[in-house]
């Protein structure tokens, strides 16, 4: 069969929503790339989990523009060159008709580098901003929103005059930070370090001992995954947590297990969802999770709420477009909105307005100490 | 001293006995066999992952130390057996094997556990307080093992009759054979007991690491390094060789950065691989 | 005269009745299947089909130093990676200036440059550095991550250096497949080739015997950095490749994670057979990449296979399959086909006798004093013997001069110049030859072989070592010796291996003299011969000897054999010399007597 032939079937397929001759016909393959392996293994299977509830909602009510969602996996944990290759099995191999995306940014680009905008793609976890590529849909919390109305609160709360800034060395790490700062000093308090890590590092005793050595009562932590979890474990363990405060936006609720209760005093989060948050939609959520998933069930957390958001996303363009095709859902997508666990969703210029929560540490785990409403992406990309 | 500064002592001192730990067992079977184990990082990985099955059956944590060594004895008797004795005098086809081995260990291991890493839960995350500074009280206690453990094993081959077996057989195999000794069970038991300490090492470190399947190839190339700069079968050697390969680190990492270090280890262990293989303090 | 020489070599070889492109068949049965899989699958398999045939290419260039040359290279991941990045960074740069398409070759040559430079300086130190180098690779490997990791601003970092397009006219999903199948069967071809071509016999004789090539006066350093830098080229090539091909290249194309799978790939299909090493990459890689994610028992099973084929199956499935035929070890020489024998160029050796000379030589080993101040001097043709009881330092006499042992004190001349702790090659193209007390000679390779190998030393230079014609060459004294030896004229195309120890050391003797030294070392070479044999081998020695016009040292322990040649006896003991002058001379002097018990044999 000649490429052209192949291609074609594929798009027409895409187009009109039926799959190819080959698979069954009532079906619509969204593909879900999540990280099963790696440094972010530990989100993948609670992000399964959810995307497996997400599309059994969908299809529930109706499916997706009619069709019935199928799932197709794929292990976005593994260096960028080789989850765009599981990717791209799963679009032209196994005919995906959309993608839904819980991983690093790295991936995230070579993914756009390899989909170029020919099948819709929507990332959904908390990430550094500035995805504009044509087909891509951003759920995912950006620093401006976590940071912009988080920092001047606590600046408020605790008064903490110096920051010290850690993160993993890579484009969320770095520009996370950077936003940062612009925050930080508008408060008035002073940034005295600023470092970042390649994500193999397993021991933080020289960044501690500079954190000590600075003085700093604030740390900014933009670890990932283990990293994460191995800093701030080491860093109560050097005693620092009477010292300093902790905030980051990326520790959710299964780095919060591996870093202990013991360890995360004044221990700060601040993202889009939180497993316990007290609002209806979100308690109705947690209730179907447990009772889709049992006792068992791989610990809630907000990146993989976040794989559920996108598929409620993708249900929103798409029935705003009326179809499965990017060139259609780029010219909705502006203002499609839905009501999901995290509130009232509104996509606008790709990203998302949503509502950002803050959470301390008590003892049973995260506790949302102050939430702030419809905070805007603060990108603009044009459509 | 200051506390910053006795910080950084004693981050230099940890560093440095964990990489002694972990060398351990490879000083053993690559210094005084003489068999380039590739997979002595594995059996590290072993020993951390002790710990977490022990953990994940609910058992106290303690019991990850009889659990890695019955496993790492089992497991070395019998791939000294039927991979290492075989191929003694070829080193080329036992750095093979020994590698096919560690690559079939981390496969085991990712498809019983998966590819993920995991953590494990500390005992002792109290910090105790020293001088003008405060530090892990289970960091203390891994420098302080390490050190009697060092100790042990140098008086056990300087001075025990077995240790005197070990001597006469790295010395002059057909010799110390011609005198009766079973040069066969006493090379195995030897390796088993390298690979015992590099699980025993792996139990130690397990609440300090991000425990993964792919760990082990680090703590191999650390330890290969280490021997080849210190020179093999001698304390002076491991010595030396954790002193100038942990010391650079420690020294370029707090300079410029981990991966620095990292590239200046890996610098130093190729020009003596090239230059002077036999290390510094070579045993003859 | 060299001319007409030339002239009759070409034109004798076009007349060359042995069978030709057997080599070729394996390259010819790859062509055949790529060219049928795009349309017995589709265009999506033959694209993943494609990326494993690329990293099969990089396997090829590992089995190449490994299974022919005897060296492992753990990190050749290096050269992938390095050719990947270059070659993107050339494609990308050329996107926008189509002048930079130039750069692209860079992509594989720098990579090969890097390789050739590294094997020069490690190889150049020892022979004996083959885990060493494989650590060193490995080492450099671990380096080129770091760098590719650090410096994101060429190579992009972790995320990579992505967006790289495909070469001009090329499409990623249909046509690059096509590219990417010719360079599978070109390397496979070119492999295959070589391996039948003199230098391939080179190659197989060096991972045997090295010392012997060095003692022949072969650089085999030179030989094996030459080769590994080919195989570098080979990884780069398909690093190039996979740059176009894929779109994305990251970190982890210059990872020991690849360098690892490259090791596999080569033992479980078959390090000894391009075609072999190939296939190990697309059916073990890519069923792994199938199968992975369906059963989490895949990836252990490999392992157990690789264990085993390390173990029990040195060459592989490709061995197992006695695939040996495509690719693998040459198919022994039909008996049959009558070779048209071509004079061979003369050697490069010394035409004259080099003076040789031992001043004052030392060497200590461990306390042990095995030389304690060697003096003689030797000049001019002819055979004198050297006696002395057992330790007193004769073989180790002949191994300080060809580099086997250590020189502490004193100096060693030949033909003038100071050759203490000279590498064994430079001693040997000096003009020396020496013939050593074990018989050691290239046991895998067949008796024709080992001639043809002992016959270009000294002859095979540059681009000839790639023809047909030097398998077909002969000498005059070749001829003779034969005809000295028939036996060895009657089993050609023997391994040497299977020959008994008579027959190993007149073989390892018609080596010895076929590079036409003019000084000869000869340790025993009648150790193991019986009387008869005996006194054949010292005849044929003599007639050698005197039709080359060499000088000669013996070593030997049976004094009618000595009495027989009635030349100068050397008396060795303690490592030093004792006495020398005729048989008779020596009989009488008490000296001699004293510390040499049982004369009489």
């Amino acid at each position: 069969m000649d490429r052209r032939l192949f291609l074609q079937s594929t798009a027409a397929a895409s187009v009109l929503g039926v799959a190819h001759p080959v698979f069954a016909a009532d079906a619509v393959k969204v593909a879900v790339m999540i990280p099963q392996s790696g440094p972010a293994g530990l989100f993948g299977p609670s992000a399964k989990a959810c995307a497996e509830l997400a599309a059994e909602t969908i299809n529930a009510r109706g499916g997706l523009l009619g069709q019935k969602i199928e799932l197709l996996f794929g292990d976005a944990g593994l260096a960028p060159a080789e989850a765009s290759q599981a990717a791209l099995k799963l679009w032209k191999g196994s005919g995906a008709a959309a993608v839904i995306g819980m991983h690093d940014s790295a991936v995230r680009g070579a993914l756009v580098g390899l989909f170029k905008g020919q099948v819709p793609y929507f990332y959904t976890p908390v990430y550094e901003g500035g995805e504009c590529a044509k087909g891509t849909y951003v759920n995912g919390e950006t620093p401006q929103q976590q940071l912009q109305p988080v920092i001047p609160w606590i600046a408020a709360e605790r008064k903490p005059k110096k920051w010290y800034l850690i993160g993993n060395d890579y484009i969320w790490g770095r520009n996370t930070n950077a936003a940062a700062k612009g925050y930080i000093e508008k408060t008035g308090a002073q940034v005295v370090g600023d470092e970042y890590l390649p994500f193999t590092v397993d021991n933080f005793d020289a960044s501690l001992a500079r954190i000590r050595d600075s003085g700093a009562d604030a740390v900014l932590v933009s670890l990932v995954g283990g990293a994460s979890v191995g800093f701030n474990k080491a860093f109560a363990s050097f005693g620092l947590a009477d010292k300093a405060l902790r905030l980051g936006t990326l520790i959710e609720e299964n780095t919060l297990a591996g870093i202990g209760l013991a360890n995360a005093k004044n221990l700060y989060s601040s993202a889009g969802y939180f497993a316990n948050i007290a609002t209806p939609a979100a308690q109705a959520f947690a209730a179907a999770y447990g009772k889709r998933f049992g006792p068992q069930a791989p610990a809630l957390n907000g990146l993989a709420e976040s794989t559920y958001e996108g598929f409620l996303m993708l249900e929103a363009v798409a029935r705003k477009a009326g179809a499965l095709s990017v060139a259609k859902m780029d010219a909705a997508c502006e203002g499609a909105s839905y009501s999901g666990p995290r509130g009232a969703v509104t996509m606008k210029a790709r990203h998302v307005e949503q509502d950002v929560y803050v959470a301390d540490v008590a003892d049973k785990g995260f506790r949302v100490v102050k939430t702030f409403s419809h905070v805007s992406s603060g990108q603009t990309c044009k459509a | 001293m200051d506390g910053g500064t006795l910080l950084h002592a004693l981050n230099l001192v940890y560093e440095l006995s964990t990489l002694a730990l972990t060398t351990l067992g490879l000083a053993v079977v690559f210094g005084l066999l003489g068999v380039m184990n590739m997979a002595h990082g594995e059996f590290v990985m072993i020993g951390a992952y002790s710990v977490v099955a022990v953990q994940q059956w609910g058992l106290p944590t303690l019991a990850a130390f009889p659990l890695a060594i019955a496993v790492c004895a089992a497991l070395g008797w019998v791939v000294e057996r039927w991979l290492i004795r075989p191929l003694y005098r070829r080193p080329f086809d036992t750095l093979l094997a020994t590698w096919a081995l560690a690559m079939l260990m981390r496969k085991v291991v990712e498809a019983i556990w998966g590819k993920g890493f995991r953590n494990v839960d500390d005992a002792l995350t109290v910090a105790v307080p020293i001088g003008n500074t405060s530090y892990p009280a289970y960091r203390l206690g891994l420098i302080a093992l390490t050190i009697v453990l060092l100790a042990a094993l140098v008086f056990w081959y300087r001075r025990s009759s077995a240790g005197l077996r070990v001597r006469a057989m790295t010395g002059n195999p057909m010799l110390a054979q011609a005198l009766g000794i079973d040069t066969q069970r006493l090379a195995s038991r030897t390796f088993i007991v390298g690979v015992v300490l590099a699980g025993a090492a792996g139990v130690m470190l397990a609440p300090l690491i991000r425990i993964e399947p792919g760990i082990g190839v680090d703590y191999l190339l650390d330890a290969f390094f280490v021997l080849v700069v210190g020179g093999l079968g001698t304390l002076g050697g491991l010595a030396g060789g954790v002193g100038v390969i942990g010391g650079s680190q420690a020294l370029v990492s707090s300079l410029f950065g981990q991966t620095s270090g990292y590239a200046v280890v890996l610098v130093i262990s190729i020009l003596f691989l090239w230059l002077k293989p036999d290390g510094i303090f070579a045993r003859r | 005269m060299a001319s007409s020489l030339a002239a009759e070599s070409r034109a004798a070889s076009s007349r060359d009745p042995r069978p030709r492109g057997r080599s070729l068949w394996p390259a010819a049965t790859l062509a055949a299947a790529l060219i049928a899989l795009p349309f017995a699958g589709n265009d999506f398999i033959a694209y993943q089909v494609a990326l494993f045939l690329i990293y099969g290419i990089a396997t090829q260039g590992v089995a190449l130093c490994w299974g022919r040359l005897g060296f492992l290279p753990l990190g050749h991941s290096l050269f992938f990676g390095l050719g990947a990045y270059i070659a993107g960074g050339a494609a990308k740069a050329g996107a926008a200036q189509p002048l930079w398409w130039l750069a692209f070759p860079l992509a594989l040559l720098l990579p090969a440059l890097l390789a050739w430079v590294v094997a020069r300086l490690i190889f150049a130190r020892s022979m004996r550095s083959g885990p060493y180098f494989s650590l060193i690779t490995l080492a450099m490997t671990m380096l080129g991550f770091l760098a590719a990791q650090q410096w994101s601003s060429i190579t992009g970092g972790f995320n990579g250096m992505g967006n790289i397009p495909e070469p001009p006219g090329l499409e990623r999903y249909s046509t690059l497949y096509w590219l990417v199948a010719a360079a599978a069967v070109a390397s496979t071809a070119t492999l295959g080739v070589l391996v039948g071509r003199p230098l391939g016999v080179l190659w197989r004789a060096i991972a045997q015997n090295e010392e012997r090539m060095q003692l022949f006066g072969y650089a085999t350093d030179h030989v094996k950095a030459n080769a590994y830098a080919f195989s570098a080229l080979l990884a780069a090539g398909a690093g190039a490749l996979f740059a176009t091909h894929q779109g994305i290249v990251t970190p982890q194309a210059m990872s020991f994670v690849l360098a690892t799978e490259f090791v596999i790939w080569a033992a479980v299909g078959g390090k000894a057979s391009p075609l072999g090493a190939l296939l190990g990459a697309v059916v073990v890689g890519y069923a792994s990449a199938e199968l992975r994610d369906h059963f989490a028992m895949w990836e252990v099973f490999v392992g157990l296979l690789f264990i085993a084929v390390v173990r029990f199956l040195p060459d592989g499935i490709a061995g197992l399959a006695g695939l040996a035929g495509f690719g693998g070890k040459p198919a022994r020489r039909n008996a049959n086909v009558a070779i048209t024998p071509l004079p061979a160029p003369p050697s490069s050796a010394p035409k004259q006798v080099p003076a040789l000379v031992f001043d004052d030589v030392r060497s200590t080993q461990g306390g042990v004093r095995i030389l304690d101040g060697l003096s003689f001097r030797l000049a001019g043709p002819g055979i004198r013997a050297v006696i002395g009881p057992n330790g007193a330092g004769k073989t180790s006499a002949f191994n300080v001069l060809t580099g086997r042992l250590p020189v502490t004190g004193g100096h060693i001349q030949v033909g003038g110049r100071d050759v203490t702790g000279w590498t064994a090659w430079r001693v040997a193209r000096l003009g020396v030859g020496r013939k050593m007390q074990v018989p050691s000679v290239f046991a895998d390779l067949s008796v024709r072989e080992n001639l043809s190998v002992a016959l270009w030393a000294g002859r095979l230079h540059g681009r000839a070592a790639l023809r047909r014609a030097p398998q077909a060459w002969c000498t005059p004294l070749l001829e003779e010796m034969l005809g000295c030896f028939p036996e060895l004229a009657a089993s050609l195309d023997v391994p040497a291996s299977r020959l008994s120890q008579g027959h190993r050391q007149a073989l390892e003797f018609v080596m010895t003299v076929l590079p036409e030294p003019h000084l000869l070392l000869l340790d025993e070479p009648c150790a193991g011969l019986s009387p008869a044999e005996t006194q054949r081998m010292i005849q044929v020695i003599v007639r050698a000897v005197r039709r080359l016009g060499a000088g000669a040292l013996l070593i030997e322990h049976d004094l009618a054999a000595v009495a027989a040649l009635d030349g100068e006896v050397y008396v060795l003991h303690q490592g030093r010399m004792l006495a020398q002058g005729s048989l008779q001379d020596l009989q009488a002097d008490p000296a001699v007597r004293a510390v040499y018990a049982g004369a009489r044999k």
